[in-house]
């Protein structure tokens, strides 16, 4: 049920329909060329209490199915539009360059402001920016029994979160849910927002998110009395949005109604026009999260 | 200007009025005899008296002769004298006629009957060579009795599936929507049911088409040296012309299946100065797939049905008119529902003047729309999304043939309103109602046309045209003006908008479109044929997906979206040989177009409900080149064709695979077909057939990278290159079996079991391959086969006529 709540939102989930006429995926072997290695970033830093990190890492060939080799020695700053500078360090040499704050609850990230990161790294210097826009917080989750499917006898509990759009403006957000502390990180799983539905839709500036982005946050089979279930919302800024729906939609390619294979964009630029480009994504978000059992306070009939 | 072509089609409409004036007053004046009359008239098939097209009509004594129109209807002028008419059309059994001419027009009507089922008896007569005769080239004729011999899916005859296995066509894979000719992409063909266009003619996405085999009578494909008369799309014409009901007496066709039934029923209407077909179709897959549907689609349902009608009715010698009306739609729905389908109806007028003048004129309307909803189950009006989307056109479209001899002079002219709803969408969520819409488009597309097929010797004959179409993108609307100054192949963003009122002009565009075709016979069964043609396409349908969705939209040229061009240059040597000379067709046809005006997409591009749509599209450059060879035996107990098409098609767009020339998705460097028909001249109840299709891999986008984001494997192509790749090669070999019901005198009932097995040797055949992370090891990334069939497919259907 939860592919099916999607369904509505674009012809790239048709394919599930197509599947029923027969279709079959078979894993096959092919011979790729591999391009040179390229730095890749993933950058990703938030308006929460704590240390951030941004890791750098190496394209490596397409089935190269190893931890990425890490990017090393690379000096990472940050600064932001209110004259602060953030360093972050590698002491591990493993690519993760963290920033720690001075206090337990020191924060970087604050709603409004925007970013700078530069990265110095084998004589290229590379920059990208982005800004912390503001987020909704996720009023509350319930739960209903709800069927696996229509004719099924087991049952399920199907979540449903509440969180409403904030009005004025044009926001773009991202949906993450964990069970039981697990991240729910499948391809399928990447849910963007514009608003409080999905881009090309109405005009749904300040509405409560439509249902099927509601229902977006459940498993195969739905919760089990006891989970813990969380909800994520993180903000976005409009190209940040494109890019995670680029992602989606290149990770998810499949069937009768694929789109033309590309590169998904990236927002880290190499000062020089002439030197190798690079690759991944530096986004600042603000982040809200709610955490609920399922249990007979969280359950509606 | 569109005001004066609409004004010049009004006239030419209500012309007959005046022109009957002029022809009575030619009568009062005396014949002089060395004046040329005409003999005119329908050709109809004596079992139903269905007008039959492309009948050949020759004259021996001088050598010269005429085909009949789409109408069954045909002229030849000639001097007084005596003549000998033979009439002549594959399958049926020739005719010869004389006509003295001696200062009066003759009216011929002759009714001609089908020869014998079994086609090796039958001796082959000298008119068969229509292909080496006939000016046509490029041109594929399927006929009623062919496509029911080849099942294509399911055992179901399909008219698109059928053409897919001539030469020069091809498509980007099985099940997908539409077909490629030369070339082209899906929305370069006009699909037209009886002269009203179809935009999307697909069932169950592309599995089969809207055209119900039982109510058409003749399928042409025109994907070379097209005629003046057509135009509005540049790669190909799909004429489908429908059955108009048998006018002799009443019948009952009918056949079921495993995916759907049909029932056709046709009469004669007033004494048998008319007739009428209806004839429905509904699938029952969901019904019968039930129980296979895995867990998270159980309960869902997708079928589809539709509805073909025509009647026609005779009111005298000189004035005939047809109603026709086609109405269709496939229904998916789960949790959400989702459903599309066409509507077309046309009215056309025949109107014969003075025997040398046919006037056809034709009025239509055509829709196509989708609409989706998000939540069936729950019939809450507080929480749902609903959107929809339609194209409408209205058209009135005047057609004469002027019959001269040596010369048949062919003029009109075509008026068509379209009108573009894109899209409007309604969400609801915990009781708020939002409503978002895109403005209307509205276009009007007008064309002039004239053309002559001229008989210049007994073996060169001329076709030559011009076409003159106009298009006006109108108001109310509004304008956007893009940037223009970002990196080649990402989003422009508008700029400024301007407001249009009501049938105010944003922008025009006008086309010279000359069509040139000649055809020398070398010898009595052999010619060289040589054509020329550009043609111009104003509506484009926006689709970045392998195979076309059913949500894809059209939209008009407009101020940011230039007319799509093609110049097409083909030659081509046929030639018939075998025993009576023509037990074998043969030709060799060579191609080369030249495309401008292609369009193309952006990374990332938003083509649902886009505003600025036009800021996400890019516009390119096409080319594509190749050679048919094409074989066909006729007669004997093993016959049908084999095609193979060595071809390739490319596209340069700034700002796609770094401006570099790249394949299309579509393009195929080779494909080989075969379909073979077998008649057992000792087992008279049974025949057979075998469809074998080869053909090269399509070309797809491989990466060569890949990098972590957050947990996700993503892939990277470094070169940033476009369709680097070939997916395997797609072949498929499809047999089939009709067994006819025994006959018994003293009834009418017909009936026979066709047995079918589709994909014999259950090849996965490639449909595309893609690549995704691994299910339980997300950092495993694999390259994935997608096949659409995976199996063999038996069936059996039952066909039955009363």
């Amino acid at each position: 049920m939860k592919k099916l709540a999607k369904l509505p939102l674009s012809p790239f989930l048709l394919p599930a329909l197509v599947l029923m006429l027969g279709g079959c995926e078979t894993v096959i072997d092919a011979n790729l060329d591999e391009g040179p290695a390229q730095l890749s970033v993933d950058g990703f830093i938030t308006d929460q209490p704590g240390p951030q990190t941004i890791r750098l890492t190496q394209t490596t060939n397409y089935f190269n199915n190893g931890t990425p080799p890490a990017a090393t020695s690379a000096t990472v700053t940050l600064t932001d539009n209110a004259g602060n500078t953030f360093a972050f360090t590698d002491p591990d040499n493993d690519g993760f360059y963290v920033w720690q704050p001075s206090t337990q609850s020191g924060t970087l990230g604050q709603i409004g402001r925007t970013y700078q990161l530069s990265i110095r790294y084998q004589n290229d210097e590379y920059r990208a920016t982005s800004t912390i826009n503001r987020v909704p917080v996720v009023d509350s989750i319930i739960f209903r029994e709800e069927k696996l499917n229509p004719l099924s006898s087991e049952t399920g509990y199907q979540a449903e979160f509440y969180a409403r759009d904030l009005p004025g403006q044009t926001d773009y957000y991202r949906i993450r849910y964990f069970r039981n502390g697990e991240l729910q990180n499948r391809p399928g799983n990447i849910i963007t927002l514009e608003n409080a539905s999905f881009q090309g839709s109405a005009d749904t500036d300040g509405l409560v998110f439509i249902r099927p982005f509601r229902q977006s946050i459940n498993p195969e089979n739905f919760y089990d009395m006891g989970d813990s279930v969380t909800v994520e919302i993180q903000s976005l800024t409009p190209d940040a949005f494109s890019f995670f729906q680029s992602v989606s939609g290149q990770i998810t390619n499949g069937g009768l109604f694929a789109t033309p294979a590309t590169n998904v964009p990236t927002n880290v630029v190499n000062t020089n026009r002439n030197g190798r480009p690079a690759t991944g994504y530096f986004i600042a978000s603000a982040v809200r999260r709610k955490t609920v059992r399922v249990g007979s306070e969280t359950i509606r009939p | 200007m569109y005001y004066k072509l609409l004004l010049w089609l009004l006239v030419a409409a209500f012309l007959p009025i005046s022109a009957r004036a002029q022809t009575s007053q030619n009568a009062l004046q005396p014949t002089n005899s060395q004046d040329k009359q005409t003999i005119s008239g329908y050709i109809k098939d004596a079992a139903n008296g269905e007008g039959l097209i492309g009948v050949s009509v020759y004259v021996k004594e001088t050598a010269t002769g005429a085909v009949t129109n789409s109408y069954g209807f045909y002229g030849v002028t000639l001097l007084p004298g005596i003549y000998t008419i033979v009439i002549s059309y594959v399958g049926y059994e020739t005719q010869t006629r004389t006509v003295t001419l001696s200062g009066q027009n003759v009216r011929l009507d002759v009714e001609l009957s089908q020869e014998g089922r079994n086609l090796q008896e039958v001796t082959v007569s000298a008119e068969r060579e229509a292909n080496v005769k006939n000016i046509e080239m490029s041109v594929n004729r399927i006929d009623t009795k062919t496509l029911q011999r080849i099942p294509a899916l399911l055992g179901e005859v399909d008219v698109v599936r059928s053409i897919q296995l001539l030469p020069g066509v091809s498509t980007v894979g099985e099940g997908a929507t539409g077909f490629n000719v030369r070339g082209g992409s899906i929305d370069q063909n006009l699909v037209l049911l009886d002269e009203a266009p179809v935009y999307n003619s697909s069932h169950l996405f592309g599995f089969f088409s809207v055209f119900n085999p039982d109510a058409v009578k003749d399928v042409k494909l025109i994907k070379g040296g097209i005629p003046s008369n057509y135009g509005g799309r540049i790669a190909s014409i799909l004429d489908v012309r429908l059955k108009e009901g048998n006018a002799k007496k009443p019948e009952l066709n009918g056949g079921i299946g495993l995916i759907f039934s049909r029932l056709s029923y046709e009469r004669p209407l007033f004494k048998g100065k008319g007739s009428f077909i209806v004839a429905g179709r509904r699938s029952y897959a969901d019904v019968l797939a039930q129980p296979f549907l895995n867990n998270d689609l159980r309960g869902s349902k997708f079928y589809f049905y539709d509805l073909t009608a025509k009647a026609n009715y005779r009111i005298n010698d000189k004035n005939t008119v047809f109603l026709s009306g086609y109405f269709g739609r496939d229904v998916f729905g789960a949790d959400f529902g989702f459903n599309w389908g066409s509507t077309t109806a046309s009215v056309r007028w025949n109107h014969v003047f003075s025997n040398k003048l046919f006037l056809n004129t034709t009025a239509y309307y055509s829709n196509y729309d989708y609409s989706l909803d998000s939540d069936l189950k729950r019939k809450e009006p507080t929480d749902f999304f609903r959107t929809n989307s339609r194209i409408v056109d209205y058209s009135l479209k005047p057609d004469f043939s002027l019959f001269l001899g040596k010369n048949t002079i062919t003029f009109g002219g075509q008026a068509i309103l379209h009108d573009f709803q894109p899209g409007t969408a309604t969400a609801a969520s915990s009781g708020s109602v939002r409503t978002f819409g895109l403005e209307s488009k509205y276009a009007l597309e007008n064309a002039l046309y004239i053309g002559n097929d001229q008989q210049i010797s007994a073996r060169l004959q001329l076709q030559y045209g011009l076409r003159y179409s106009l298009f006006n993108y109108i108001g109310p609307g509004e304008a956007y003006a893009f940037t223009t100054d970002v990196p080649l192949g990402t989003r422009r963003f508008p700029i400024t908008t301007v407001q249009y009122r009501s049938g105010n002009n944003i922008q025009t565009y006008g086309n010279w479109e000359p069509r040139f075709s000649a055809k020398y016979e070398l010898t009595d069964n052999s010619s060289l044929k040589l054509s020329y043609n550009r043609l111009a396409q104003y509506i484009h349908l926006v689709s970045n997906t392998t195979a076309s969705t059913p949500l894809d939209i059209w939209t008009p040229s407009t101020n940011n979206i230039k007319p799509q061009i093609a110049d097409q240059l083909a030659g081509g040597y046929f030639r018939n040989f075998g025993r009576s000379g023509n037990e074998f067709e043969a030709s060799v046809e060579v191609y080369y177009k030249w495309l401008q005006n292609q369009i193309d997409y952006i990374d990332g591009a938003n083509l649902i409900l886009n505003k600025f749509l036009e800021g996400d599209l890019l516009s390119g450059r096409g080319r594509a080149y190749g050679a048919e060879f094409y074989l066909k035996r006729n007669t004997g107990v093993v016959n049908g064709w084999i095609s193979y098409t060595l071809a390739k098609t490319e596209r340069q767009v700034d700002g796609i695979n770094n401006g570099n020339w790249f394949p299309t998705r579509f393009d195929k460097r080779h494909t080989f077909t075969s379909v073979l028909l077998v008649d057992p001249a000792n087992a008279k109840r049974w025949n057979f057939s075998a469809t074998f299709t080869l053909a090269s891999g399509t070309p797809a986008t491989f990466p060569t990278n890949r990098f972590e984001y957050q947990g996700y494997v993503v892939p990277q192509n470094f070169g940033n290159t476009r369709n680097n790749y070939r997916i395997p090669p797609y072949h498929r070999l499809d047999l089939a079996a009709t067994l006819q019901g025994r006959r018994r005198p003293s009834k009418r009932k017909e009936d026979n079991w066709v047995f079918s097995v589709y994909n014999v040797y259950a090849r996965k055949n490639p449909f595309s391959v893609y690549f995704r992370q691994n299910e339980d090891n997300p950092r495993v990334t694999e390259a994935v086969r997608y096949s659409v069939f995976a199996t063999l497919i038996p069936s059996v259907t039952y066909n039955f006529k009363f």
